[in-house]
C-alpha cells in the first residue's frame, strides 16, 4: 500500500495517538523480528490502519520497549500478538507484488523497485509460504489488473475492483462471520480509494511516461491534469467509498479503536483526498491535520 | 435480553430526554436510508430492530412517560424495513424486471445480470437496475453512471432520484455529532461552494423532474 491513510489529528484523544503509535510500533518490531531490517521500511500509516482493523477485541496494554529508531527514548509498543504477525506477513506480501507490479510498468523508473524487491525477496518467500492463500489471491488480483492495464482498460472500477478485492482478502482469517463481512467491505472501498488516489497522485508522472493510469482512459484526459469534470467524476467515487466504509464500520463494535477509525473514515480519508487532489500532499507526512494540514509525524 | 440500556448505550438513570436523544442518534445511524442497496443492510435491519426494541422497552418501563408517539415511529420504522421488499416488487413493471429485483434483494447479482441480459429495451429501469448491480458490487463510477442515464430518461421517478443523490453527495448518509460534511473535492474556496450549491439544488429539485449536475 501506498501510505494514504490517516485518522485525523485533532479528533484523537492522547489515548487513541499512544495507542495507534504502539501499533505502529508494534508492527515494525514485529517485522524486523520475523524478517529482517529491510522488512521494517515498507511499514506506513495504511498497514498500521489494517492492523488495527484486524485487532482483536481483547488487546491488552502496550509495553515500552527500547526501539531503534529511538534508543534514548525507546517507545510504547504492542508485542507478540496474532495479529501484529498476521499484518506483517501480509504487508509484505502487499509489498512484494506491488514491487513486481511496478517492475512490470515499462514507464516507471525501475532502479529504487529492483533495490527494494532484492532486499524483499527472501522475507516475500517466508511471508508466502506462512500465509499461501493470501499470496494467492494478491497475485491473482495482480494477474487480473495487469492484463486490464495492458487492455488500456477505460473504467475506473474494473482495475479499483482488483486492488479492492485484494485488500479485502485481508479480513479472510478473521473468525467471527458479522466482523468478516464488515471487514471485507471496509477493506474493498479502502483498497478501491488507495488504487485511485494513488491514481491521482500519480497522474502526472504517468501521463508523461505514458504508464497506464484508469483515470486518462475514464476521462479521455489530453493533458496530466484534471479536467474540472474529471475531478468532480474522482470526487464522487472517492467520497462514496469512504462513506461506505464508515456504513460498515458502524455495524461492528471496535472497542478502544473506535475513535481512531471514526478519526480516519469521518474526516481523514476526505483531507488526505483533498490535499491529493489539490497536489499538497507528500507522502512521508505525519498524521493528519483534519483540515489538510500537515502535522507532527508519530 | 439485553439490557435495552445497554444497547442505547446510555446509563439507567438517564432522562427521558436523553433516552429519546440517543435512540434518535442511533436511528439515524441505522437507517435504511444510510444503508440503501447496501450489501450489509441486512446488518443494519437487525441494529434497528435491537434499537427500536430497546426503545420500546424502556418506554414501557418507564410507564410510556416519555413520547408515545415516538414509539409508534419505530414501529413504522420496523415495518418499513419488512416491506421494502414488498414495495419494490409492486413497483417493478415487467415480470422479468420483478425478477431482476427479487435476485438483487437475495444478493444474487449473477442472476440479476443474466437476467438483465435478455432484456433489449434499456429503459429507464434497466439502467436503474444495472446500476443497482454495480453499486452492490461497489463499482460506484459505474453505477452513478447508470444513475445518470435512468434519470434522463424517466426524469420524474423518484427512487431513480433519490439513489443517484445518495451516490453523489451522500443525502441522507449519516454522520457523528460534530463532524461536518466533508468531500475531497472540497478545496477552501473552490470547489467547496460549488458541493453546497449541489446540496441545495439537489434537496430543492427533489419534486422536479431535472436531473441537476454541478452547477
Amino acid at each position: 500500500m501506498f501510505g494514504y491513510v490517516r485518522p485525523s489529528l485533532p479528533r484523537l484523544t492522547e489515548e487513541d495517538k499512544g495507542r495507534f503509535r504502539a501499533v505502529y510500533c508494534g508492527l515494525c518490531r514485529t517485522l524486523g523480528e520475523r524478517y529482517g531490517l529491510p522488512a521494517r521500511f515498507i511499514l506506513n500509516y495504511d498497514l498500521t490502519f489494517l492492523a488495527v482493523l484486524l485487532w482483536p477485541p481483547d488487546t491488552g496494554e502496550p509495553e515500552h520497549r527500547r526501539c531503534i529508531a529511538h534508543p534514548l527514548a525507546g517507545r510504547d509498543t504492542f508485542t507478540g500478538n496474532a495479529v501484529l504477525e498476521l499484518a506483517a506477513d501480509e504487508s509484505v506480501i502487499l509489498s512484494w507484488w506491488q514491487i513486481r507490479d511496478a517492475l512490470a510498468d515499462p514507464g516507471r523508473g525501475k532502479a529504487r523497485y529492483r533495490a527494494a524487491a532484492a532486499a524483499l525477496k527472501g522475507a516475500y518467500e517466508k511471508a508466502a509460504a506462512l500465509r499461501p492463500d493470501f499470496d494467492r489471491s494478491t497475485r491473482e488480483q495482480l494477474e487480473r489488473l495487469g492484463a486490464l492495464e495492458a487492455a488500456g482498460c477505460p473504467t475506473l472500477d474494473e482495475p479499483a475492483d482488483t486492488f479492492a478485492r485484494l485488500l479485502a482478502g485481508a479480513a479472510g482469517e478473521v473468525d467471527h462471520p458479522v466482523k468478516r463481512r464488515v471487514l471485507e467491505q471496509m477493506l474493498y472501498h479502502l483498497g478501491r480509494w488507495v488504487y485511485l488516489i494513488d491514481a491521482a497522485d500519480d497522474l502526472a508522472e504517468d501521463f508523461a511516461s505514458g504508464s497506464y493510469n484508469p483515470l486518462i482512459r475514464r476521462f479521455s484526459l489530453e493533458s496530466g491534469v484534471l479536467t474540472e469534470e474529471a475531478r468532480e467524476g474522482l470526487v464522487v467515487s472517492l467520497d462514496h467509498s469512504i462513506r461506505l466504509m464508515a456504513a460498515a464500520f458502524e455495524l461492528w463494535d471496535f472497542g478502544a479503536w473506535s475513535g481512531v477509525i471514526r478519526a480516519v473514515v469521518y474526516e481523514g480519508l476526505f483531507g488526505v483526498g483533498r490535499a491529493v487532489l489539490e497536489g499538497t500532499f507528500h507522502a512521508g507526512d505525519g498524521l493528519w491535520g483534519g483540515a489538510g494540514r500537515k502535522e507532527e509525524p508519530l | 435480553m439485553t439490557d435495552p440500556y445497554e444497547v442505547l448505550n446510555i446509563p439507567s438513570t438517564a432522562t427521558d430526554e436523553e433516552v429519546k436523544k440517543a435512540y434518535r442518534d442511533l436511528a439515524r445511524k441505522y437507517h435504511p436510508d444510510n444503508y440503501h442497496d447496501n450489501p450489509l443492510a441486512d446488518l443494519a435491519q437487525e441494529k434497528m430492530k435491537e434499537i427500536n426494541a430497546a426503545y420500546d422497552t424502556i418506554q414501557r418501563q418507564r410507564g410510556g412517560r416519555g413520547n408515545a408517539t415516538y414509539g409508534s415511529q419505530a414501529q413504522q420504522r420496523q415495518s418499513y424495513y419488512g416491506g421494502y421488499q414488498q414495495q419494490y416488487q409492486q413497483r417493478a413493471g415487467s415480470p422479468l424486471f420483478q425478477r431482476v429485483r427479487m435476485a438483487i434483494n437475495q444478493g444474487d447479482l449473477a442472476t440479476a445480470e443474466q437476467l438483465l441480459g435478455q432484456i433489449t429495451d434499456h429503459d429507464g429501469e434497466w439502467n436503474f437496475l444495472k446500476g443497482t448491480i454495480c453499486y452492490r458490487r461497489g463499482w460506484v463510477d459505474e453505477a452513478r453512471r447508470y444513475y445518470q442515464t435512468a434519470c434522463q430518461m424517466d426524469p420524474g421517478n423518484g427512487e431513480y432520484r433519490q439513489m443517484l443523490n445518495f451516490v453523489e453527495n451522500g443525502q441522507g448518509a449519516y454522520r457523528p455529532e460534530g463532524y461536518e460534511v466533508f468531500s475531497s473535492g472540497c478545496g477552501e474556496g473552490n470547489v467547496c461552494g460549488r458541493m453546497a450549491c449541489a446540496y441545495l439544488m439537489c434537496n430543492l429539485c427533489s419534486c422536479g423532474g431535472m436531473r441537476i449536475f454541478w452547477c
